[in-house]
């Protein structure tokens, strides 16, 4: 059986149900009519805000049931009313502000929303995007067994290296001691790592070779094809990383900005009613 | 040279033990190569790394090669070895032994910092997953909720109460916290406001209420005069439960606070008649169409209260003529070949006589002193004298003839120019017999003139005047008809002459032609909708909208108004004068002094 998306999740059910509410809503507001006009404070705009402020509610709740692992529901079913429902989010806020906009906590409360919504989408497309190129770059291996490959690599290599030039040993050695693998934020989601002391290393055999004859040019030679496989194992490993940083990356923001978001909209909610 | 090493390796304890060599040769070569005397199997040493040698003195002494030697701490090139020396060789520490039999040199070597484990060296430098770095959820969220709460909540509620104690609140970049709250600019009338919120805002978390705006809007109008019973119920039908607020939302821009789409009037004016049967407003649902024809309101000479207003719709061709009392030929006036005025022929123009109001919306009244008598004068013996009768009553009139021929008749002082004999000869004083026929003669003449003034010219010339017995005394013997001059045609509509002077008058008044002062000349509903289009947009024409014309509050609060004159632009003697039924109650000569524009 084909493997089915968070989208398809039982026949687009979710998707469904988003459609239903983004319809309606719109009809609704086509055919309400109010004395002065579309703006929160209608009738129509009271209700599309409480219809928005639940789904927000909600949709952070799904925050909450993540963290827990006996949750109601399978996760996929969760994470596919998640990302529907925020969709419609867009349409109910923007008919509920009745296209107004502002420099103020109310129009604060409708960008950081829009915000979360846009890094939602991003999430969805690194959801449906990476698992796959993952799977691909991985194969058989997993970051772990790519890790004991290099130290056996490594191992084989310093001994190897023992017997040449000091140049050629030392290459080998910073290679072992200083080819860094992921790190901060950006070394984990850069693609190309410059200077690294394995690519160094490469580099330095591959222009060495020649310079040895007999015996040593053929431990040269295998030196030389170690490394090479190194420098592939390593790539793999930044890869995976790489792959996974930019999985997690918008989650920073679009959890924080979403919180922010719950505290934007208390402000807003209260500050309506305050100067009613 | 011959050297003692000792290779020192500790067990799982640390307790060390050791194994001796000794090795001859020259120079001691220390290093990664085979050839390597001292071999230091370590990828972290040289292939040949430092050689220890033996001076002519017997003093032996070590010098880097290939690779850093560090001497008690320092890196050297090249030092003396001496006795407890530590060198660092590498990860290797060599210790100079003391001086044993049969040796030059005794060295210790242990590898004191061992590489590694591969996996292990792997492992510390991969590092992967978001979580591992600085980047937190936990911490953005908190720190971003906590700024977001305190910022647009906590610090804007805190001015809102400094506000209600009286206090100013801090301002940063003249802009107060709860400015972040503003959903938009207020109106241009309620800008002064600024960010005093609390001046419409007056309790936290209620609706503004009608109170709060009629702290100052006090004389604010109702709908229609609230002056029965049934009006009054009727308007609690409708409005019981309008809240001002429900038709004027502020925070919509300088002009958003005024509704002006047309369902504010058609939801009820396109079928008044059907819900309020009684109504005397005609059923209204757009200005192109079905707009009845313009109802103008106009003043009845001689009658009072209600009575002295009339409303006349423009169609009802038999009562829609005016009768102000006065005789008024516009086409005369307007004449293009010119009027002899005092000075000179006059060409008159519509300005001469109807100067705008202060507001340009309207034009001032046109009075006897200010803009006819110029040319209407009252000279009655012109020839004689510039004396004029005053604009009053007859009895003032008859006096002033009466007492100016008996001057004349009896004063010492000569009049050449009345010339009738035996009245009185230039220089001579006036016997008793001759003051009594002088007395005559003045008598005669007052009452001939004013018969003249009458019935002939002067008063004759603009009143209506209606003679009565002629044995009855003079002040009674003529009539003159009442004065109403209607001074605002259509006071249910605003029409400002400003926005139109760009037009001809007689584009709209046509005046020119005019005969009679019964003409009205106040133009219907075809020649505004030459311009003006409708609540629907008609391409090329202005906007039309019932708020064009028609304003909402024209009702007074107050009772006893009389319905037909509620609107604000109604000139306020006018509303007075008919709100208390004294309008006109005198005869028209009553009001003589000419200050009253209606009565003029």
């Amino acid at each position: 059986m084909r493997h089915r998306t968070i989208l398809e999740y039982r026949d687009y059910r979710y998707l469904k149900l988003a459609a239903l509410i983004v319809v309606a809503v719109i009809f609704a507001y086509g055919w309400y009519k109010y004395p002065v006009g579309h703006y929160g404070g209608t009738p129509l705009g009271y209700t599309l805000g409480t219809i928005g402020a639940l789904l927000i509610v909600w949709l952070m709740w799904l925050g909450v049931q993540k963290r827990r692992y006996r949750t109601t529901g399978d996760i996929k079913g969760w994470l596919s009313a998640h990302i529907y429902l925020g969709t419609s989010l867009i349409v109910v806020a923007t008919l509920h502000a009745a296209f107004q906009i502002g420099w103020n906590v109310h129009t604060l409360a409708y960008v950081l929303m829009m915000i979360v919504i846009l890094s939602g989408f991003y999430g969805v497309y690194t959801y449906l995007r990476f698992p796959s190129l993952m799977t691909e770059n991985l194969a058989e291996d997993t970051l772990e067994s790519l890790t004991l490959k290099i130290a056996d690599i490594d191992r084989e290599a310093r001994r190897l290296a023992l017997g040449m030039s000091d140049e050629m040993n030392k290459a080998v050695l910073t290679s072992i001691k200083e080819t860094r693998i992921g790190g901060g934020v950006y070394a984990q989601l850069r693609e190309n790592v410059p200077n690294c002391p394995t690519t160094i290393a490469v580099q330095l055999i591959k222009a060495r070779a020649g310079t040895v004859k007999g015996e040593e040019a053929r431990k040269q030679q295998d030196l030389y094809g170690l490394m090479l496989r190194k420098q592939r194992l390593v790539g793999r490993a930044r890869t995976d990383i790489r792959y996974k940083a930019i999985m997690d990356i918008w989650l920073f923001f679009h959890v924080p900005l979403s919180v922010a978001l719950l505290a934007a909209l208390v402000a807003h909610i209260v500050a309506v009613f305050f100067y009613w | 040279m011959k050297t003692k090493l000792a290779t020192i390796t500790r067990n799982k304890k640390g307790q060390p033990a050791s194994t001796e060599q000794t090795v001859v040769a020259e120079t001691l070569r220390i290093g990664r190569g085979a050839d390597c005397k001292l071999h230091l199997s370590d990828p972290r040493i040289a292939l040949l790394h430092a050689e220890i040698m033996c001076g002519v003195d017997g003093v032996s002494f070590v010098e880097a090669r290939g690779g850093a030697v560090s001497v008690e701490g320092r890196f050297e090139t090249a030092a003396t070895l001496k006795t407890g020396q530590r060198l660092l060789i590498g990860p290797f520490e060599v210790i100079v032994l003391p001086p044993q039999p049969d040796v030059d040199l005794a060295l210790s070597v242990e590898l004191v910092d061992p590489l590694k484990d591969d996996l292990e060296q792997v492992k510390s430098q991969v590092k992967a997953g978001i979580k591992s770095t600085w980047l937190s959820k936990r911490l953005f969220s908190w720190v971003a909720f906590a700024t977001v709460l305190l910022a647009f909540l906590v610090w804007p509620v805190m001015n809102a109460l400094d506000r209600s104690h009286g206090k100013e609140p801090v301002k940063i970049a003249g802009l107060t916290a709860d400015a972040s709250w503003d959903v938009g600019p207020l109106s241009s009338a309620h800008a002064s406001f600024g960010s005093n919120c609390g001046a419409c805002h007056q309790q936290p978390f209620v609706q503004v209420t009608n109170g709060a705006c009629e702290d100052c809007h006090k004389k604010i109008g109702w709908h229609f005069a609230l002056d029965t019973k049934e009006a009054k119920a009727v308007h609690t039908g409708i409005f019981g439960d309008t809240q001002c607020s429900s038709c004027h939302r502020d925070h919509k821009g300088p002009n958003g606070l005024v509704r002006s789409d047309a369902t504010l009037c058609t939801d009820c004016h396109k079928n008044l008649k059907s819900k309020h049967p009684k109504t005397g407003v005609a059923d209204v649902a757009e200005f192109t169409k079905d707009h009845p024809p313009f109802k103008v309101s106009m003043l009845i000479p001689g009658k009072t209260g209600p009575e002295a207003l009339v409303r006349i719709q423009q169609d009802d061709k038999a009562r829609y003529v005016e009768s102000s009392g006065l005789k008024f030929p516009h086409d005369v006036h307007m004449s293009p070949k010119g009027l002899r005025g005092p000075d000179g022929k006059v060409k008159m123009e519509c300005k001469n006589c109807h100067t705008p109001d202060e507001t340009g919306t309207r034009f001032k009244p046109t009075t006897m002193g200010e803009h006819c008598q110029s040319c209407h004068s009252l000279e009655f013996e012109p020839k004689a004298t510039k004396r004029q009768v005053p604009h009053g009553k007859v009895a003032d009139v008859i006096a002033t003839l009466q007492e100016y021929y008996a001057q004349a008749a009896l004063s010492d002082a000569p009049i050449d120019v009345v010339l009738e004999d035996g009245i009185k000869r230039p220089g001579a004083r006036t016997a008793e017999t001759k003051r009594q026929a002088g007395l005559t003669w003045a008598n005669a003449k007052a009452d001939k003139i004013t018969q003249e003034l009458f019935e002939v010219r002067v008063c004759f010339e603009c009143h209506q005047i209606k003679k009565g017995d002629a044995n009855a005394e003079p002040e009674v013997r003529w009539q003159i008809a009442p004065i109403a001059i209607t001074q605002h045609w259509l006071p249910k509509s605003r029409f400002p002459h400003s926005q139109h002077d760009t037009n001809k008058c007689d584009s709209c008044h046509a005046v020119t032609k005019s005969k009679l002062s019964s003409d009205i000349a106040i133009p219907d509903i075809k020649n505004c909708r030459e311009c003006h289009g409708g609540n629907v947009t008609v391409k090329d024409k202005a906007p039309g909208t019932c708020e064009t014309c028609h304003g909402f509050h024209t009702g007074s609060p107050k009772s006893g108004v009389p319905p037909i004159l509620p609107g604000s632009n109604q000139p306020k003697l006018m509303l007075k004068a008919a709100a208390n039924a004294t309008y006109l109650a005198n005869s028209p000569t009553a009001k003589s002094n000419g200050t009253g524009g209606a009565s003029q």
